[in-house]
């Protein structure tokens, strides 16, 4: 056989081996080439955004988490499992209390683990399943300590971490799964910006080897991943640490229901700290009663009592129906309104007293004087004005607008009771806003709680809802004046510091209870600004039904002066 | 063309392109085992690429994660709840007179 014949045999027979080789891996091997690799679209989590306070400090954050899975027909010993696995699932939720655990705590661990234990041990005996979940967002321990059981297996999770614990439960809310398993925020923050916290998940489009690396020669089609929006709040740490201190001593020492305290700056609006108690860990809130999740601070509805009355006065005084130095020439005794007695809430009357004076006294009979004197349509126009009936459009879920009826319907007797504020309901957040006028020459700017949007790195600063001059500067400085006298002359004078010069007003207001007054329980605050002359900060107290003492006075008014001393010295305001 | 046939020592009119048709078949098949063998070489090449992707991937993200343990441990050596505690246990005490110059 001559070369060329013998290399054109040699050619055909490499180009056959060649064919049959490629006939071999495209049709024959295929099905199990497949099985271990093919196209796959893989989702790509989102991170969801962090939120600081106002020094960039993580209030909420991320923490690495694991879901365990079991594979019920590898699993050798289920009980050992169960064993293991249940207290380090059930340890958190006593975590906080370790040291403190009563008798019945330990007994409800005790059977809490137990309870747990037959719930895996359901899950893990059934060998009918593939695959089935065990426990979400479980902490690194946790999977450190089972992570050589057989028959388990681990996929990386996240969870959310509060490294302050339970600071700001009230503002922050939490995240839970909805229906379709997903993270989704609830109340305050996390339900409000949840859209913008959660972030947007990416796609990887890419084919893998049966090794599993990536074929680059294929397409890589990708959807980048959007990690969510961080927020930088308007919260002070330090301030709202010092406030639920205070909050949570007070409440336990006045006996009552519960407490609310908001601090704000009055210039821009942004809420310095705002805490409830009682309150719950946003980390266990499946642990804690239902009614605790939504914020008092913006969903609670009271009627304001004693101070309500500045309103009344300011819009008195801007409209010029009365001066500082009106003298109400019907004081010297109740009065019958409308087949209604009103009378003041000590039973001492003072004839001819000045407005000044009547602020001083919390003189119910000079408010009428000074509503009769104002008019029902001003008085409706300026609580209108003032923001009442309406949300603030504060930044958090679950605001309401509380309750003022249609003017239509007021009679005599609502004209006088609305003055010293009975017969319509406001939040404490609408109160805040309020008082925020006064002490900020008579402008007033929404309250809101997040001051700036991080999105890729760029922040966005976040405006007021509105802005507008409610009542004139002068009319501020008259009204001013009058909450220092109050402060200094007044029934809280005894618990004031004397260094400084402070406006404010208390409040003991009755509860509504089926169409009438409850005789013993009372809605006690304060609210007021400091320093008088440039205020820095406007606070806000209320206690629900104390016991030690119903008024205003002897509880909510001494916790907000011992909050300001403390934020004084924090804030570095010399004495006047 | 004409071609000599060396077995029966004849002149031949078979013609297979001759000299010239010969030299073309082993250049295209040397050309097409050169860009197969390169093909090979690329191939190979992008698989070994795919594979140190991978590892630069799971590099960043065990990076990403030990990033993120780390700014967790900080926030909570730096929580307020933290250092009120650490300080009582200290017996530290609040002041209780403070002078604002």
């Amino acid at each position: 056989m001559d070369r060329v014949k013998a290399f054109q045999i040699g050619i055909i027979f490499v180009i056959a081996i060649i064919v049959a080789r490629l006939f071999y891996w495209q049709f024959v091997a295929r099905g199990a080439l497949s099985a271990n690799s093919s196209s796959q679209e893989i989702i790509i989590p989102a991170s969801r955004g962090e939120i600081l306070t106002s020094d960039h400090f993580p209030i909420v954050t991320n923490q690495e988490a694991f879901l365990i899975y079991a594979k019920p027909r590898e699993v050798e010993d289920s009980t050992q499992i169960a064993q293991k696995l249940a207290p380090l699932l059930v340890l958190e939720k006593y975590a906080t209390k370790e040291a403190s655990l009563t008798e019945n705590d330990q007994k409800q661990k005790e059977d809490d683990i137990k309870s747990k234990e037959k719930e895996l041990i359901d899950k893990l005996i059934n060998k009918n399943l593939l695959w089935v979940q065990l426990a979400r967002k479980a902490a690194k321990d946790v999977r450190s300590n089972i992570q050589n059981l057989k028959g388990l297996g681990f996929e990386n999770d996240k969870t959310r971490f509060y490294p302050e614990a339970s600071m700001g439960a009230h503002f922050l809310g939490f995240v839970a799964s909805n229906k379709f398993g997903d993270d989704t925020g609830y109340f305050g923050l996390e339900g409000y910006y949840d859209s913008q916290l959660k972030g947007q998940p990416g796609r990887l489009g890419l084919d893998k080897d049966p090794y599993g690396f990536p074929i680059l020669v294929s397409k890589y089609r990708t959807i980048n991943t959007k990690d969510g929006d961080s927020l930088t709040l308007t919260i002070d740490r330090t301030i709202q640490f010092i406030v639920e201190e205070k909050l949570r001593q007070a409440v336990e020492k006045y006996g009552a229901k519960g407490g609310t305290v908001i601090i704000s700056d009055p210039k821009s609006g942004h809420i310095l700290a705002m805490a409830t108690y009682p309150s719950y860990q946003p980390s266990l809130f499946s642990e804690f009663d239902e009614k605790l999740y939504k914020n008092p601070a913006i969903a609670d509805t009271y009627e304001p009592g004693s101070t309500f009355k500045l309103v009344t006065m300011a819009a008195a005084l801007d409209t010029k129906s009365v001066e500082p130095t009106t003298r109400c020439d019907i004081c010297s005794g109740p009065r019958r309104i409308g087949g209604f007695e009103i009378s003041t809430w000590n039973k001492k009357y003072y004839q001819n007293s000045t407005m000044t004076e009547v602020i001083q006294h919390s003189d119910n009979i000079g408010m009428t004087f000074v509503s009769e004197k104002l008019g029902l349509d001003k008085f409706y126009e300026y609580i209108d004005k003032f923001g009442f009936g309406k949300k603030t459009e504060i930044d958090l879920q679950e605001e309401t607008s509380g309750t003022v009826r249609e003017k239509a319907q007021w009679r005599e007797i609502d004209l006088a009771t609305a003055s010293f504020g009975q017969g319509l309901a406001v939040t404490p957040i609408q109160m805040i806003q309020a008082v925020q006028v006064i002490a900020n020459q008579g402008k007033l700017v929404s309250p809101r709680i997040v001051d700036k949007v991080v999105q890729n790195g760029k922040e966005k600063e976040i405006k007021p809802a509105f802005f507008r001059q409610v009542i004139t500067s002068k009319t501020a400085a008259q009204i001013t004046e009058m909450m220092v006298n109050a402060v200094e002359y007044g029934e809280a004078k005894a618990f004031a510091p004397k260094d400084y010069r402070i406006a404010g007003k208390t409040g003991t207001a009755q509860i509504p209870v089926a169409g009438h007054y409850d005789p013993n329980k009372t809605i006690a605050s304060f609210v007021g600004f400091a320093p008088a002359n440039d205020p820095k900060f406007v606070m806000l107290v209320r206690f629900n039904e104390p016991t030690s003492s119903p008024f205003g006075s002897e509880t909510a008014a001494p916790t907000f002066f011992a909050i300001a001393k403390d934020v004084f010295n924090y804030l570095a305001i010399r004495p006047q | 063309m004409q071609q000599y046939d060396f077995k029966s020592k004849k002149i031949s009119n078979f013609t297979f392109g001759g000299k010239i048709g010969l030299r073309i078949l082993v250049g295209i098949s040397v050309l097409v085992f050169s860009l197969v063998f390169a093909q090979l070489v690329s191939a190979n090449n992008l698989a070994l690429g795919g594979q140190k992707l991978s590892q630069i991937d799971d590099a960043i993200a065990k990076l990403e994660q030990e990033n993120n343990n780390l700014n967790v441990e900080i926030a909570k050596v730096e929580s307020l709840t933290n250092l009120s505690n650490k300080a009582q246990n200290m017996g530290f005490v609040k002041p209780s007179k403070v002078n604002v110059f």
